[in-house]
């Protein structure tokens, strides 16, 4: 009979008690598992965010305009490789409360920009550029909405009117698009600024925002100061940042989310801690006498201490590997759902790495103290006890 | 019948004085069940707290005139024929100078520092007619005073000031090129309002060039009922293609959403880790049976029946609960009741709210506590008074 054996006939001699304490154990690597997924999609928009990127809006807010002439005069500053500017449309699709990200977009300079991110098949490049009514949808809108390629959708918004006083534009969908790293979002849609611009009555010949890309992330800085300086004192004044700060900025108006998680995952931990830490103490404090005759037979503190805290580790890696694999079920079956929510909700391999590194030191920690009473053990205290 | 009831309160306060034997355990499940109900009433205060702001922010007898189709204010565009037709509208309570009670508005956004994150969050510039202020209830300048007509003068509500950086009264806000004083504070009953920046509505349209643009128009009615005879109105107007609500409506949709959200998100945590707690309150309680075996088998010995030793673990666990559930939830009001937070609203804008913890919400907690009491304790309670005299007095 070897020491692994001996862990696993000690851990489940009560069957009952060592059940109880896997589910509870499960259940924190599950809502550890399932948060941290959800944090993780929260602050995707920072991680996917491309290092030579900037972002340029409005000073006053990101959702004050700028004029369209900007466009031109950002791309000629030194260190702006590429540039391309967007209009939010607030659109939706026959309801409202069936919300779409829809963004006018100028169709050569977005497809360059985003290449980091959009792969965008060959053929529906050259049509997106050709045809003024053309629209590309993301897979994850494709898919949601059941469209094809081919279909022609009509797309309302919440902002602007058409001049004829209709809400309601018509897109071609020309083609769609995946994202070329597994967290970047592809549930939005853009068309053509041009189609926007003349279509709409709400003011003409401005834009959303820009983005363009430096020659190098080591360019950020100084691009940055020559565009906020060019435009410094004007009507429209700008402020630029890097995508990932401004993305960064954006989840945080929506709360310390970060916060909360760790607070409620701090929470469901000190739980179990409590409750697996109190009855190893006692699964062990219970077994005094066999751990008298163990050691009787020569078996060395080190052993006995080691024997503790290997039955301690099994059973939180018992219950937390299930617990973080459920947390992964979880989040796939519910990526279709909340998909349009908080795109990129999955527990991925570092989550659940560092979900293991939980489980042992979780482990260690419940099983510290009984083991090193069990250490201590004297052969003729424990045979005298009981 | 007598003597059964004193069986059953005699063993329950047996059960009951034992529980400073298995002190850390108790311990254990207490605060393990006092966790569960923090977490459930931190998301439950949160979620209250937020659609308390909001809806305390609409009246029933204030009408809101937006765009058709648009939802939110930032949305919609209203033109200033409009408002004179709605101005001129029927139901519309008139100030003491005569003036019909309505205030066409401007809607824009402008950056603002979050003190808590350091990082720049939307806020609501709001540019309001001279009847802006009487139009809406509860409107106090609480420090400073109202904005001089045509000047570069803001003020702030109160709720905004406590998150957001830079708005003291006298200090100078910049908004691109122009540039705007703090002259006043103002409080709107903790509604909404108090997390926005108001200023006169036609330098708003000037300095942002909005020229006679405006968003919504808001008018106080004569009466609740009123409001059907100016959507009326509106509706038999072929020039005026706008929504009109009252206000109390508007406000409450735009709560449903996030507090619906937050919600959703606190009762089913809040499950979780109320089955996780149930576990250890299952093993303290089935641990309570065990180690009073060979005193429940004396009791059934001398004559005591199977039913009081139920009784008593049951009641044990509920105690336990009990406790847990009463601490979770003055923990919580001590840490979280009052606690100011603000999160992005359905304007696009941030809404500041406090945490409000409510005597219903409470109750939902020791509910939820005493359920994992009840579920706990059922099960040993059931051992207890199924264990064989015998089996119970040989288990030394």
């Amino acid at each position: 009979m070897n020491d692994f054996v001996l862990i696993g006939k000690n851990l489940f001699r009560r069957k009952l008690r060592a059940a109880l304490m896997l589910v509870s154990i499960l259940i924190a690597f599950l809502i550890f598992g399932v948060l941290a997924g959800f944090e993780r999609a929260f602050s995707a928009g920072e991680d996917v965010a491309a290092a030579d990127r900037l972002v340029v809006v409005n000073k006053i807010n990101f959702t004050q305009p700028l004029p369209i002439a900007y466009f031109n005069r950002v791309r000629s500053i030194e260190g702006v490789r590429q540039a391309t500017h967007f209009n939010w449309f607030g659109g939706y699709y026959q309801d409202p409360k069936n919300f779409l990200i829809v963004m006018a977009v100028e169709p050569e300079t977005y497809m360059q920009v985003y290449d980091d991110q959009v792969d965008i098949p060959a053929d529906a490049r050259a049509a997106f550029v050709r045809e003024r009514t053309g629209a590309l949808v993301g897979e994850t809108m494709l898919k949601k909405w059941g469209w094809k390629v081919g279909d022609r959708v009509p797309i309302m918004s919440n902002i602007f009117t058409q001049k004829s006083g209709s809400r309601t534009w018509d897109f071609t969908i020309v083609g769609t698009f995946t994202g070329r790293k597994p967290n970047v979002d592809t549930n939005f849609m853009v068309f053509q600024y041009q189609y926007f611009n003349e279509t709409q009555n709400l003011g003409k010949d401005l834009i959303g925002w820009m983005a363009l890309n430096t020659t190098s992330p080591s360019a950020n800085e100084r691009v940055a100061k020559a565009v906020d300086q060019m435009f410094a004192n004007s009507f429209y004044e700008t402020s630029t940042d890097t995508e990932k700060a401004f993305n960064k900025a954006f989840a945080a108006q929506l709360g310390n989310i970060a916060l909360i998680v760790a607070l409620v995952v701090g929470a469901a931990f000190a739980t179990i801690l409590m409750i697996v830490g109190n009855t190893m103490v006692m699964a062990v404090r219970e077994r005094t006498r066999e751990i008298g005759v163990l050691k009787t037979l020569g078996f060395s503190g080190g052993r006995i201490l080691r024997l503790v805290l290997g039955e301690s580790v099994l059973l939180a890696l018992l219950g937390g590997l299930p617990g973080i694999a459920l947390a992964a079920l979880f989040a796939a079956a519910m990526e279709t759902s909340v998909g349009n929510f908080i795109p990129g909700f999955a527990v991925t391999p570092g989550i659940a790495l560092t979900a293991v590194a939980l489980m042992l030191g979780f482990g260690l920690a419940t099983g510290l103290i009984p083991a090193v009473n069990a250490m201590r053990l004297k052969i003729a205290t424990a045979l005298g006890r009981g | 019948m007598r003597p059964f009831l004193l069986q059953v309160a005699a063993v329950t306060v047996i059960n009951v004085k034992s529980i400073p034997q298995r002190f850390w355990l108790s311990l254990s499940t207490v605060v393990a069940i006092a966790l569960v109900v923090v977490v459930l009433l931190s998301f439950l205060a949160m979620a209250n707290g937020f659609q308390r702001t909001l809806a305390s922010s609409g009246a029933e007898d204030v009408a809101i005139v937006l765009r058709g189709g648009s939802q939110a204010e930032i949305n919609s565009t209203v033109s200033r024929a409009q408002v004179r037709l709605i101005e001129d509208g029927p139901g519309i309570a008139r100030g003491s100078n005569g003036k019909p009670l309505v205030s066409a508005e401007l809607y824009l956004i402008v950056d603002g520092l979050k003190r808590s994150s350091q990082t720049k969050a939307n806020l609501p510039l709001r540019g309001i007619g001279q009847e802006g202020a009487a139009v809406r209830k509860g409107i106090r300048v609480v420090e400073g005073r109202m904005f001089s007509p045509g000047a570069n003068e803001i003020v702030v509500g109160k709720a905004l000031l406590r998150e957001f950086q830079g708005f003291q009264i006298g200090q100078t806000v910049s908004f691109a090129t122009s540039r705007w004083t703090v002259v006043g504070i103002f409080e709107a009953e903790g509604s909404v309002f108090e997390s926005e920046i108001w200023a006169d509505l036609p330098v708003v349209q000037s300095l942002f060039n909005r020229n006679n643009i405006f968003q919504t128009v808001r008018a106080r009615l004569q009466s609740a009922a009123d409001l059907e005879t100016l959507k009326r109105f509106v509706d038999d107007d072929p020039r005026l293609k706008l929504d009109v609500k009252s206000e109390a409506a508007y406000f409450a949709d735009q709560a449903a959403q996030t507090s619906d959200l937050i919600q959703k998100l606190g009762w089913p945590l809040a499950i979780a880790m109320a089955l996780g707690a149930l576990a250890g309150a299952l093993n303290t309680m089935y641990s309570s049976v065990a180690a009073r075996a060979v005193e429940i088998a004396t009791l059934r010995a001398i004559g005591f029946g199977g039913f009081p030793a139920f009784v008593g673990t049951l009641v044990e666990s509920l105690i336990l609960a009990a406790f847990g559930g009463l601490i979770g939830a003055a923990a919580t009001y001590l840490i979280f009741d009052g606690f100011s937070a603000s999160t992005l609203g359905a304007s696009f804008t941030q809404v500041v709210f406090s945490f409000a913890l409510s005597p219903a919400l409470i109750a939902q907690g020791v509910i939820l506590a005493l359920a994992v009491g009840l579920a706990g304790g059922l099960f040993p309670a059931i051992r207890a008074a199924r264990m064989p005299i015998v089996a119970g007095l040989s288990s030394t």
